[in-house]
């Protein structure tokens, strides 16, 4: 696999990530932890916060690739954003949305820009 | 450049954040131990925490210490014969004695200099894109 279309699976594995680490996390947040709070009922808090907790663990590994193959610098404030994205309640959506205009988009655009021009050159 | 302050606090956090992980994670293996049997999850969870900081931690560490890598640049291959066309086009346009020859080198300077910027435009945005251009 190039390293073009190995950038483009990152990008979704981290794309499908986010969203199911989000949603886990909205869960547990406005469900499981109102009910543990005010119900007294921890079964909901216990099995999505174990569950956010391992996927967290994928989502780290996931975002962190990510980062490094759209070229955002390593020790930087938008990596720990990234990576924190994953514990602060809606915020992985958001940050998936700005990361996608700001750096996945140019990366993808300048992969395909590049393949445009070898085919170019191929077919001169 | 990795003992300026700002590194030497970097440095200082990643040291206690592995060991604050790693005491969580002994913590809730003490819990675990003592009957929690949702402290098991957290007592793997908080090492691999742990080794995913250090892991991070080397990764800035190394960054900063490898040269930034150069912009990869797709070779361009000029097609066979495109020397001899050129050479051939050069000699065309030896300028000829004449007022109607050099009016049409100058309009082709001209439109050569308009489409070089078109160009060095073109070759600019995309060597933009990619690259890093924000937060430090």
């Amino acid at each position: 696999m190039d390293a073009d279309r190995l950038r483009a699976v990152v990008v979704r594995a981290y794309r499908v990530m986010a969203y199911v680490t989000g949603t886990m996390l909205i869960i547990l947040c406005f469900v499981g932890i109102p009910l543990q709070v005010f119900a007294g009922n921890d079964a909901v808090a216990k099995i999505v916060g174990t569950a956010h907790g391992f996927l967290y663990i994928v989502y780290l590994v996931v975002a962190f690739t990510m980062t490094r193959m759209v070229r955002i610098r390593t020790a930087s404030l938008t990596t720990v954003i990234v990576l924190a994205a994953g514990t602060i309640p809606v915020l992985t959506f958001v940050v998936e949305r700005w990361v996608t205009r700001r750096y996945i988009n140019p990366a993808l655009a300048a992969d395909q820009a590049g393949t445009a021009r070898a085919a170019v050159s191929h077919s001169q | 450049m990795l003992f300026t302050p700002r590194w030497l606090s970097w440095h200082l956090f990643a040291v206690a954040a592995f060991a604050g992980m790693m005491w969580l994670g002994d913590w809730q293996f003490r819990r675990a131990v003592a009957g929690n049997t949702l402290s098991w999850a957290y007592t793997f969870e908080w090492p691999v925490f742990a080794v995913f900081g250090a892991v991070f931690w080397v990764k800035t560490v190394r960054d900063e210490l490898r040269p930034a890598r150069p912009v990869e640049r797709a070779k361009v291959v000029l097609p066979a014969g495109a020397g001899a066309g050129e050479g051939a086009s050069a000699a065309d346009d030896t300028p000829t004695p004449g007022a109607d020859a050099d009016a049409d080198e100058g309009e082709n300077d001209v439109a050569l200099a308009e489409y070089n910027a078109y160009l060095a435009m073109l070759n600019k945005e995309v060597k933009g894109h990619g690259q890093w251009h924000g937060l430090r």
